[in-house]
């Protein structure tokens, strides 16, 4: 554990030593800033427009939640499936290219213990821009003068399973990297996966049956949904730590095996 | 402190290295000879548990490099062909980084960091960021970086690669200090490197051992066949061994 931290410092000394970490801060925020911008204009557009009819009832049943955070977590969601790729892409290829591998090859630190430093440094990049956009919460509750405001618990639900999934993409983006010497390759390598786990949720309203079970499963997008609205279900949690589990283990294996080829 | 017996490595039908045994004494610096592609380093990476041998076996310190890896690791400083520098940190922070996965004790490290780059004079430019430093440089960071925890066995391959004159010396200088205390294997295909520093030859072509002796002992053996009267001949140098060997 002591040489995984050390090579988590070591990643985390590399991500801010280049743009990378600020390159993928500043456009998860901007982007994420724009969404969180158009939600909350047609937030307004909505009340004033049911204030005007006196629609007291569409009034009541107005709430941040569902008009502005329940989607905005899904559109952050999709920003991390852009960004994602390009924070693990050099993650193991380049040490790879550069032949810095063999300096970890020939220290006494495991495979375990490289797999799982470069793991931890993601998770804490994807942790600070997630953290980033607690300014949008924050902000609505200053602004609001609903004496409810913002549903902490449930925005913070949103944040736990925009992490987990998060969690669960840099999993595999190692993965990847781990297969290859080019970033290029692992980066589009990467993308290709996370956006095949969103759109399969797209042909789930085509399907029936138990295809359309199996397939909803599969989806990323599904899961992170439930969590957006505001529940907590085991299924959800389970299946993004079995993806972290999975994305780890075949990292672990690939570094293996490079390291006995 | 370092024995390889029966090593081979092939890849399909080509053995990089075919049956390879040597032995190497506690604080003896062997210098490990041949022409470019005759096997030196993947002997090396062998040793050093990089990489895998299709046969034969390595033990370093009394440990198998298969069965007992971390051991190994412990006792062993690499410098590969390339350095293994991330361009993207300073010279301090790597240094600090290799010494903290190395098993340097936290309130050591700061000083062994301190040591290694004033050994290798690297001191001028820990602040620098390695991507631009010259190659010499990084040469030089590669090989401080190999020092670090003070490991009983040194590996180098091609110690003295982008150097300039001045540094070679400087290198050839540090590394004969090493000896004694450390078990150095050194590679190289400059042969007044080995004169300058080695006090044993082993000189590999093809994958195969060719020579495996002391400096002046090779001269002996190969003295009497340069002339052709029957006279013994003027001493050899290494040049000619080397072609003379390597070329069969």
């Amino acid at each position: 554990m002591k040489n995984a931290i050390a090579i988590a410092k070591k990643e985390l000394n590399i991500y801010f030593a280049t743009p990378i970490a600020y390159v993928m801060f500043t456009l998860f925020v901007v982007i994420g800033s724009y969404f969180f911008l158009r939600l909350l204009g047609a937030y307004e557009q909505a009340s004033l427009m049911y204030m005007r009819f006196n629609a007291q009832e569409m009034v009541n049943r107005l709430n941040f939640q569902d008009a502005i955070f329940r989607n905005l977590f899904g559109n952050l969601g999709v920003i991390l499936i852009f960004i994602i790729p390009f924070l693990t892409m050099r993650l193991v290829a380049e040490e790879k290219r550069q032949k810095t591998i063999e300096l970890l090859y020939t220290s006494p630190v495991t495979s375990n213990e490289i797999v799982i430093g470069k793991y931890l440094a993601a998770l804490f990049i994807l942790f600070c821009a997630l953290a980033l956009t607690v300014t949008y919460p924050v902000l609505v509750q200053l602004v609001a003068k609903d004496p409810n405001g913002v549903e902490w618990r449930s925005v913070l639900l949103g944040y736990l399973g925009l992490f987990l999934m998060g969690a669960a993409y840099l999993a595999i983006g190692l993965f990847i990297s781990a297969l290859t010497e080019n970033q290029m390759i692992a980066a589009i390598g990467t993308f290709v996966v996370l956006l095949m786990s969103w759109i399969i949720g797209w042909t789930a309203s085509e399907a029936e049956g138990w295809v359309r079970e199996v397939v909803t499963y599969l989806a990323s997008v599904s899961h992170l949904d439930s969590f957006s609205k505001g529940t907590l279900e085991l299924k959800d949690v389970v299946y993004f730590l079995s993806l972290v589990a999975l994305g780890l283990f075949l990292s672990n294996r690939a570094v293996e095996a490079h390291r006995w080829s | 402190m370092i024995e390889v017996s029966r090593l081979v490595k092939s890849y399909r039908d080509l053995k990089a290295v075919n049956d390879v045994t040597f032995k190497v004494e506690k604080g003896e610096i062997l210098g490990f000879l041949g022409p470019n592609g005759a096997g030196k380093t993947t002997t090396m990476r062998m040793i050093t548990g990089v990489l895998p041998p299709t046969s034969g076996s390595v033990r370093v310190a009394g440990f198998d490099v298969f069965e007992h890896p971390m051991e190994v690791k412990r006792r062993i400083g690499y410098l590969p062909e390339t350095p293994p520098v991330y361009t993207d940190m300073t010279v301090r922070a790597y240094l600090r980084f290799v010494a903290e996965i190395k098993g340097v004790a936290r309130n050591r490290r700061e000083s062994e960091v301190e040591r290694v780059a004033a050994k290798t004079n690297c001191d001028k430019f820990v602040r620098r960021v390695i991507g631009n430093l010259s190659k010499g440089q990084r040469q030089r960071v590669g090989l401080a970086q190999a020092l670090l925890n003070d490991p009983d066995v040194l590996i180098l391959d091609e110690p003295t690669v982008g150097l300039d004159p001045a540094q070679i010396i400087e290198v050839r200088e540090l590394i004969k200090s090493l000896a004694g205390k450390h078990t150095i294997i050194l590679s190289t295909h400059i042969l007044p490197e080995v004169v300058a520093t080695c006090q044993r030859v082993l000189m590999i072509a093809q994958g195969k051992i060719v020579a495996d002796d002391t400096l002046a002992g090779l001269q002996k053996a190969h003295a009497g066949a340069v002339t052709a009267d029957g006279q013994m001949g003027p001493a050899p140098s290494l040049e000619e061994i080397f072609l003379k060997l390597t070329s069969a």
